[in-house]
């Protein structure tokens, strides 16, 4: 397993590599003097080309890459233009806000994918299932800012019962916290379940349609026992691996949902950041958000291969 | 007799705590200040904060007349080429460090010289600085400015502890130290910045103790929490949401006149815009009225000059054009007009943008609405790469500030690349005058020239809206929307 | 003899092919057909079905309710939100066809050369598409909507760049699994070349998954379309886009919720369509999913 492990990490750093260039090439290619959007109407050409002295960016651009390279792997990811503080700081203040909202959206997510994805397995092809397909495709197709905005007009300005916008930590004010991120977990949320609903119905139908399990049923197992014992551990672990991959979805969900919302954290670092053409802050995130997805995929395959014998041995 | 000794000290023990209740008072801004060093700052909203930390040489009244400020008076000698300051005397920074001649000396070199330093320009004609003793301060200039003390005013003027800067260097922004009624205490990027009320303050010490500035670009959000009581102040207010605020019992509003204009401007230095009847079709036919009235709920003063009302240089003998289509047509004379208006995102732009389009195609005019990032459009109107674009100015208290660098050839805000040998003597003669009155009829005259050839055609005046809590009292309507909170109380 | 099966000529002309059959049977799947032809009629037909100019303001119907004159009511310019939901189809739509066309193109060719050939040229393309796939979709389409400047072709082009990865798994998937299957090994023997190899035997089998992808990926597309407009990185005003319009609407939800009820559930529709398109064609045209 330790050699799978390793080999797998060898291969997998190329890719690594490959996204770092990805991420750096994009970000020299944004438009824009980032020396002028600072000074803004303020600058006089003198100005402009001492600034962009002091931020590097007359070096050629392979030297650029390879000492922003070596910064990131030190977790130093340079220094904000738009407001001078260290964007590993940045992301550090503003990560953990969105991994709490995307640990709730799982959250909520899973409280509604478990329950109807295995009601919709079980009772494939009636009216139910039907149902539940059809509000799973519909979960799928809501877009998340449309959710958001109806549900800031029903529960915010309807009734009233939520304040619309705004943040307060979870060391402040758990109970504000909660109720602040209620509405922005569920708008996150609701996507992922639709998908993670349609994953397990897929997957536990199948399972439940395998030999075994028929064997099960007519050894005399009672239904509910066949399920839960034998095909939904079985059916599980493709879930949760799915379940694993909607890191990606999720950040990028988040980044939309923090918009509307107004909650500062990762996501909406990256909007604002493409705003104001804040080049570190911009490729700091981006290539945090990849290496976080790209570990998590790693992670989920390692997973996968522990599990399941047959993956090691290709 | 002890009991009594006993009741007085419970009783003066229970006045003083409630006395020492903090009075907290968070204010509402639309953007994080990203600076707070009067050398490096750019932005205006930096403006906000550092007024409350720093002392400035001088300030203004409501009337944007200089007053006395760290400057207990001064002497303009030697044709305009000379200034001489009294310093006040007994003020120290909030580190224990005295504010004398030499603060003020370290303070405008270093906004005169400091890298990076966004100063430059405002002070270029300021040839030296010198001490003459410890309360007085002699600037000297290589040639006449007018507008000086007005420049002295704002960032130019904003005085740093020396101590302080020497140490922190360009980290100074992070930590700044100054003799204000406030004293910079923490600041939690995008959240808050906290000051306290500086307690040897010298013109008396602040009813407020705590001052909190939170920024909340959204317009919505920044209304919401005016409302849910998370702050007590807010500036700027959404247009769309004055009205609720004016009549809601809760809230005071303040409506008063700015110092900026907003507008278009054309480039000259290509077509289509180097055909003047092309640039005055197209400022004929924006309807002033209804754009204040539509778009700003009024909120707005349509404008045809660079001097709001109010100021200075105002003047009532430039009104403002109302719409002419068929004089539009008439100075097309018959060819077609088609280009590409240039402006950066924000849904206040993005509708006035509209707006002009459905104006301009009135008169046949077709323009096409391209949004650029605010850097990459004020990087293309540096090149003149655009054909039209929107861009206002947030305006200076001295009317130099709001028309020399935008006209005169070769300066630093004339995106238009106009250029006028008269217009460019004009205005020189008037920076160099002394005398307010001699100096806004040469600007008249300036401007039926700049008016006439249209390299920019003014469209409003932004007024300064400020919303507060009824509570909230001492606030002064000064025009440059800087909102002082030394004399404010939240009763 | 040939190795393609064909119909006996008189049940051709009675019946229609299985697939076709189970699709139109699936109920949801032709309510989808349903919903796409009106959307496609609606971005067509805009200028006779609009009742006015999209771009058109009205200063005296500002935010104005719905009502007999504006459908759908007016936004905070007075423009008529059922005309600019219309003419809002032609943006969605075409976002969506026209990214998923240049995905499917080149992501599809990457994969199909990555699974034919194989050896180190499958590898290093496949690296380069893992890469890819590591950047969460929207934050990539985001950074790509910025660096090549908002407007309707490059939000297109930001969509294809995004969605071509999957394509491409996908098609080098098939690939391999179908190269080694027996008629492939077959005409190889009979010394087909690869060209004809390709297109008459190896695309016609693996079609079947790329068309349902790519009905997906159009769903995708018009959400990402949406979203990027949404943020404003997509389409430049006054053309309208639903999700452009859903931004606007923000600032007006107490005022006049209407802005953004109509742009949001266009969306809605016009996704939910493609998906119900492409769920419906996974199970017709996937023998495994027919029930016994």
């Amino acid at each position: 397993m330790a050699v799978f492990a390793l080999r797998r990490l060898l291969s997998a750093i190329p890719t690594l590599l490959i996204v770092t260039l990805i991420v750096f090439a994009m970000v020299k290619l944004l438009p824009g003097d980032p020396a002028r959007l600072i000074l803004g109407q303020e600058a006089t050409p003198q100005a402009l080309s001492e600034l962009r002295r002091s931020l590097g960016l007359d070096r050629p651009l392979p030297q650029q890459y390879l000492s922003w390279l070596t910064s990131a792997a030190r977790l130093d990811f340079g220094t904000s233009l738009t407001d001078h503080s260290s964007v590993g700081r940045l992301i550090a203040q503003k990560l953990p806000v969105t991994l709490e909202l995307s640990l709730f959206a799982m959250l909520i997510s899973l409280l509604i994918s478990l329950p109807a994805g295995m009601i919709s397995a079980v009772r494939r092809s009636t009216w139910v299932d039907r149902l539940l397909t059809l509000l799973a495709l519909s979960g799928i197709s809501l877009p998340n800012f449309f959710l958001g905005i109806l549900l800031i007009y029903l529960f915010s300005i309807r009734l009233a019962w939520i304040p619309a916008s705004g943040y307060t930590s979870l060391m402040e004010n758990p109970g504000r916290n909660l109720l602040l991120l209620l509405l922005p977990a569920v708008t996150l949320g609701v996507g992922s379940a639709a998908v993670l609903t349609r994953y397990l119905r897929s997957s536990l139908s199948e399972t439940l349609n395998q030999d075994y399990v028929r064997t099960a049923h007519a050894k005399g197992l009672a239904a509910r026992q066949v399920i839960s014992k034998h095909a939904l551990k079985n059916a599980l672990i493709p879930f949760l691996t799915a379940f694993g991959l909607q890191l990606g979805g999720l950040l990028g969900g988040a980044v939309i949902t923090e918009q509307i919302f107004s909650i500062p954290g990762f996501g909406r670092l990256l909007v604002d950041a493409v705003f104001t053409r804040d080049l570190p802050v911009i490729q700091g995130v981006v290539l945090v958000s990849a290496v976080a997805v790209f570990l998590v995929s790693f992670l989920v395959d390692l997973g996968y291969a522990a599990v399941d014998p047959r993956i090691r041995y290709h | 007799m002890r009991r009594v000794h006993f009741l007085t000290a419970i009783l003066s023990a229970a006045l003083l705590t409630s006395l020492a209740s903090a009075q907290t008072l968070t204010v509402g801004l639309d953007a994080d200040p990203p600076k707070l060093d009067p050398a490096l700052s750019t932005a205006l909203v930096d403006r906000q904060v550092m007024n409350q930390i720093f002392d400035k040489l001088l300030d203004l009244d409501v009337n944007l007349k200089v007053i006395p400020a760290l400057a207990t008076s001064w002497k303009v000698t030697n044709g305009g080429l000379t200034y001489t300051f009294k310093i006040k005397s007994g003020v120290k920074f909030s580190d224990g460090t005295p504010l004398d001649a030499a603060a003020v000396k370290y303070g405008l070199d270093r906004n005169r010289t400091l890298e990076g330093s966004a100063r430059k320009n405002e002070l270029s004609s300021v040839k030296d600085v010198k001490v003459i003793d410890a309360q007085t301060v002699q600037l000297s200039l290589s040639q006449p400015y007018g507008p000086l003390l007005a420049v002295l005013t704002d960032r130019a003027g904003m005085i740093v502890s020396p101590t302080a800067a020497r140490k922190a260097g360009t980290d100074f922004q992070n930590n700044p130290v100054g003799s204000g009624p406030f004293t910079f205490t923490s600041r939690v990027r995008q959240d808050n910045i906290t000051l306290s009320a500086n307690k040897n303050y010298w013109g008396g010490v602040p009813k407020i103790d705590k001052l909190v500035y939170r920024p909340f670009p959204d317009g919505d959000v920044r209304y919401a929490n005016l409302l849910s009581g998370a702050v007590q102040a807010i500036t700027p207010i959404d247009p769309k949401d004055v009205s609720k605020l004016t009549e809601n019992a809760k809230f005071s509003v303040l409506n008063y006149p700015g110092i900026g204009f907003q507008g278009v401007w054309f480039n000259v230095t290509r077509a289509p815009f180097n055909n003047k009847n092309f640039r005055q079709a197209v400022a004929a036919t924006i309807d002033r009225e209804a754009i204040a009235k539509s778009i700003f709920y009024d909120t707005v003063t349509p404008a045809a000059g660079p001097f709001p009302p109010g100021t200075a240089a105002a003047s009532s003998s430039i009104k403002v054009q109302k719409p002419d289509i068929a004089l539009a047509k008439q100075k097309l004379g018959g060819k077609p007009l088609n280009f590409t208006l240039l402006t950066s995102p924000g849904s206040i732009n993005t509708q006035m943008a509209q707006v002009y389009q459905a104006m301009f195609a009135q008169a046949g005019i077709n323009a096409k609405i391209e949004q650029v990032e605010f850097g990459t459009l004020l990087d293309r109107a540096d090149k003149q790469d655009y054909d039209a674009l929107m861009l206002g100015w947030s305006g200076r208290p001295d009317p130099d500030g709001n028309i020399y660098d935008f006209f005169v050839t070769g300066g630093t805000n004339n995106q238009a690349g106009y250029s006028n040998k008269t217009v460019d003597s004009l205005l020189a003669k008037a920076r160099a005058q002394n005398a307010m009155s001699a100096r806004v009829a040469t600007y008249n005259v300036a401007l039926g020239t700049i008016i006439n050839d249209t390299p920019y055609t003014w469209v409003y005046f932004q007024r300064n809206l400020v919303a507060s809590v009824k509570g909230m009292v001492g606030l002064k309507p000064i025009p440059d929307g800087i909102l002082r909170f030394k004399d404010v109380d939240l009763k | 003899m040939t190795t393609t099966l064909s119909k006996p000529p008189s049940a051709a002309k009675r019946r229609l092919p299985a697939p076709v059959r189970r699709f139109l049977g699936n109920k949801l799947a032709v309510i989808g057909i349903i919903v796409l032809v009106i959307f496609a009629g609606a971005a067509l037909l805009a200028r006779q079905v609009a009742p006015f100019d999209p771009a058109q303001i009205f200063f005296a119907d500002l935010r104005a309710a719905p009502s007999a004159a504006h459908f759908f009511g007016a936004d905070e310019l007075g423009r008529d939100i059922f005309s600019r939901v219309v003419y809002g189809a032609r943006v969605s739509l075409s976002a969506g066809l026209i990214s998923v066309t240049l995905a499917l193109v080149f992501g599809g060719s990457i994969g199909l050369i990555a699974g034919y050939i194989g050896g180190w040229l499958d590898d290093v393309l496949m690296r380069f598409v893992d890469a890819l796939l590591s950047l969460p979709f929207l934050v990539l389409a985001i950074a790509l909507a910025a660096i090549l400047g908002p407007s309707l072709q490059n939000t297109m082009i930001a969509i294809a760049i995004v969605t071509a990865p999957a394509f491409a798994r996908i098609t080098r998937g098939e690939v391999l699994s179908q190269r080694e299957r027996d008629y492939v090994q077959a005409a190889q023997a009979l010394g087909a070349g690869d060209g004809r190899l390709i297109v008459r035997h190896l695309l016609p089998n693996i079609s079947g998954a790329l068309i349902v992808q790519t009905s997906l990926a159009i769903a995708n597309a018009i959400l990402a379309e949406a979203s990027l407009s949404f943020l404003g990185l997509g389409i430049q005003p006054p053309t309208p886009s639903w999700g452009s319009m859903l931004n606007a609407a923000r600032g007006y939800l107490t005022d006049a919720p209407w802005m953004a009820l109509f742009p949001g559930l266009a969306i809605f529709l016009a996704v939910l369509a493609f998906n119900l398109i492409g769920d419906g064609l996974r199970e017709a045209l996937d023998p495994r999913s027919h029930k016994s």
